[in-house]
């Protein structure tokens, strides 16, 4: 019972069910109460004690249900074909034997056990299936069977031919058995595995090389980052500090008391929600990368109450308001293409953009602003107008520029990038997601 | 009382007839929660779309139970103060006026401060007693002698550091009190814990508490549930409304129609008397169901459709 409950568990915590120790514990003290006579009662009972949410809980009767499900010796109610003189004879092996008097518990028995022993829950990828395949034939027994096929081919009477063939298709059909059994325990445990090993590789892809397909994957992976960040700020910043009492304010209140101190007042400290304003570039150099730059962004859009977005090529304009009316995909096709932004899509220019920003919002950057600038800075040799950027260093808490592009390349060619250095707070090179990760982490610290 | 009590959570089947005595309905799934929660004495965390029950399960458990139900509503900005206990400044600041004179008395013939402060040290923390706390729905569920039913609703719409401090009480049903220490509660309270899902809970939460989805209802569950909650609905019209309802569950709606909006709607045709659905009578009460203009115009538009589904 328990063996079979903590790899039920070991499946779902491959298919991405958090399952705490406590919750293992649980689920045995749950199992024993409901008993195990109804499949329904017991599957709600684990439910209920194991997955702790919609999406967990689909999964969980996902895996559930492939878990119990019987095996090909069981289930369809299949035989071996049977030989017509199905005599087992104390020669033969425990297998043959199975075979031959069609014994479809022992073989489901006998293969499960030799699955524990090859430790079929550690199966990761595909390739290992014809491994586990032999390995649980062995673990079944099929040397013995391979020998008395042998020993009854070598030997002369017409039933001891009929029954060597009676054996090999008995083998044929052993085969298949294990096969699709490894096959279900392969989607079982190995499923979630492969999704991690994606994900893994994903987050250190550099974002101009990913493709097409794993966009999908990449969204999730970005969406989740947003959440992070966001439920790390706007978590309630009132922390009433009870215990220090605020004189001041308590005097004031208490005055109508006749100075009595009756209701006094503590002090709280108050933090403020985050303040952003990021600029995105969206020209060709950094084409590759800007798809992931503005899901970012769309993801902090989502997340964030105050937080003004603008993309700029050689004009900046504001783009707060596509992110909110469209849905993902939609808004960010708009924003590569331009459409209905009203803005040419031409050399990039950082210096018009700056001066863009300077006439529509440079008042608007307070002390509590953090300003996020994600682009190459490379400027087509224009002005570089470093004294706006500058201008915007000093009004603003900080300036962070994320740039696709390692150090080495910073200040090559047309990069502006070595000139606007100084008046970056920090500046990273940001070109997969676990850098961009790293940056979201130093934005969330000191919010 | 306990015996009575274990009887009713005897198995999962009387489970499910105690609560129907109380005129709640469950399903099979809610009936295993509630007897798990008994026995393994842990707080239930319900979650599903609003109107489908949440809160009245946890009613429910209480009318089963026999115990008072306490009830926390949470809202952003709950705190401590007003979820567990609070000082009556007031009171004591009141007594330490009427008690002025009192001090006279007790410093009599004391030599010096350090011997004025010695002595008034020995009563120093009767203004942190018992007398002077004020107990919130947290610590007032612990304190009850015969347990109670502990219902926190919507506890989504709480901070995390509301829900951090919640740990305590869900996981040893304790609560420290600085002044006074800890609080272990008296005798377990059961505790239902809901959410409408607008954040996602904490991992350390939920792995305190057992999950409950509670979706909404198939078509027979919640015949089943009209029968109980409107009795005297004839039970061919009973089937046709649910159908309805159904049906509209299936569309695009900007609010989809809730349980209790199913019962709301079974009451009132019950008081127009209406023997069988039809498309006028369900355009003339759509507003029960249906709260948003866009909803209702997009539904009559295909009345004629869907009544004519709902009657047959």
């Amino acid at each position: 019972m328990e063996q079979v409950l903590c790899d039920l568990i070991t499946a779902l915590r491959g298919s991405g069910v958090r399952i705490s120790p406590a919750e293992t514990v649980e689920a045995l003290e749950a199992a024993a109460l409901v008993g195990l006579e109804e499949r329904g009662i017991l599957c709600d009972a684990l439910s209920v004690v194991l997955a702790k949410s919609r999406t967990e809980k689909e999964i969980f009767k996902d895996c559930f249900d492939r878990f119990f499900s019987p095996d090909g010796f069981i289930a369809s109610g299949e035989r071996p074909p049977l030989p017509t003189d199905p005599a087992p004879r104390a020669a033969d092996s425990p297998l043959s034997r199975m075979l031959l008097s069609g014994d479809p518990a022992g073989l489901s028995m006998a293969m499960r056990e030799a699955a524990d022993q090859a430790e079929i829950s550690g199966i990761y990828f595909f390739t290992q299936k014809s491994l586990y395949i032999q390995r649980i034939l062995r673990g079944m027994g099929v040397e013995g069977l391979d020998r008395d096929i042998l020993r009854l081919t070598r030997e002369d009477p017409d039933a001891s031919q009929q029954k060597a063939g009676a054996l090999r298709a008995g083998k044929a059909f052993l085969f298949e058995q294990v096969r699709d059994f490894v096959e279900q325990q392969y989607v079982l445990y190995a499923a979630s595995a492969r999704e991690a090993i994606m994900e893994r590789y994903l987050r250190d892809m550099k974002l101009s090389n990913l493709e097409q397909r794993d966009y999908e994957r990449m969204h999730r992976i970005i969406q989740r980052m947003a959440k992070a960040l966001n439920d790390a700020h706007s978590r309630r910043k009132r922390e009433a500090r009870r215990g220090v009492l605020d004189v001041k304010n308590t005097l004031r209140e208490n005055l109508a008391f006749q100075g009595l101190i009756f209701a006094p007042r503590w002090k709280s400290k108050k933090v403020n929600r985050p303040d952003m304003m990021v600029m995105c570039d969206i020209s060709r150099s950094v084409e590759a990368v800007s798809r992931f730059m503005l899901l970012f962004l769309y993801s902090l859009n989502e997340e964030m109450a105050r937080i003004r977005s603008f993309v700029f090529c050689s004009d900046m304009v504001e783009v707060s308001h596509i992110f909110e009316a469209y849905g993902v995909e939609e808004a960010l096709m708009r924003l590569q293409k331009g459409t209905g932004l009203g803005v040419g899509l031409g050399r990039t220019d950082y210096g018009q953009a700056f001066r863009d920003f300077k006439e529509t919002c440079l008042e608007r950057i307070g002390r509590r602003t953090s300003v996020l600038i994600l682009g190459d800075a490379r400027n087509n040799y224009g002005a570089p107008e470093t004294d706006i950027l500058s201008l915007i260093h000093q009004r603003a808490r900080r300036v962070i520029w994320l740039n696709p592009e390692s150090p080495p390349f910073w200040g090559t060619g047309d990069s502006e990038m070595k000139r606007y250095l100084p008046f970056c707070t920090l500046a990273r090179e940001c070109r997969s997601v676990n850098q961009l990760e790293r940056a979201v982490g130093y934005l969330v610290r000191d919010g | 009382m306990g015996l009575d009590l274990d009887r009713k959570f005897q198995g999962i089947e009387d489970v499910r007839k105690g609560f129907e005595d109380v005129g709640y309905v469950c399903s099979r799934r809610i009936a295993t929660t509630l007897y798990l929660a008994h026995h393994l004495q842990k707080p239930i965390l319900v979650e599903g779309p609003a109107g489908v029950g949440k809160t009245e399960l946890a009613k429910a458990a209480a009318a089963v139970a026999e115990m008072p139900l306490i009830r926390l509503q949470c809202y952003e900005g709950l705190d401590e103060s007003k979820a567990l206990y609070e000082w009556k400044y007031g009171k004591q600041l009141l007594y330490t006026q009427i008690l002025k004179d009192k001090l006279a008395d007790l410093l009599e013939g004391t030599d010096g401060l350090a011997e004025a402060v010695a002595r008034v040290h020995q009563y120093d923390d009767i203004f942190f007693s018992e007398h002077f706390l004020a107990p919130r729905p947290l610590l007032l569920a612990l304190q009850e002698k015969e347990g109670a039913v502990l219902l926190v609703d919507e506890v989504d719409r709480s901070d995390q550091e509301f829900e951090a401090f919640l740990l305590e009480v869900l996981s040893d049903f304790q609560v420290s009190v600085p002044e006074l220490g800890t609080i272990h509660a008296v005798s377990r309270p059961y505790v239902f814990l809901t959410s409408n899902n607008t954040r996602e809970m904490s991992e350390a939460l939920k792995r305190r508490c057992l999950h409950l989805y509670i979706p909404f209802p198939d078509a027979g569950l919640e015949r089943e549930i009209v029968r109980v909650r409107a009795p005297g609905v004839p039970e061919r019209l009973r089937a046709q409304l649910v159908a309805f309802v159904q049906q509209l569950r299936e569309l695009d709606l900007k609010k989809v129609p809730s349980v209790s909006e199913t019962l709301d709607w079974a009451r009132v045709l019950l008081i127009l008397n209406a023997r069988d659905l039809g498309a006028d009578l369900i355009r003339d009460t759509l507003n029960i169901l249906l709260k948003f203009e866009v909803d209702i115009e997009m539904v009559e538009g295909r009345l004629y459709e869907m009544a004519g589904k709902a009657v047959r």
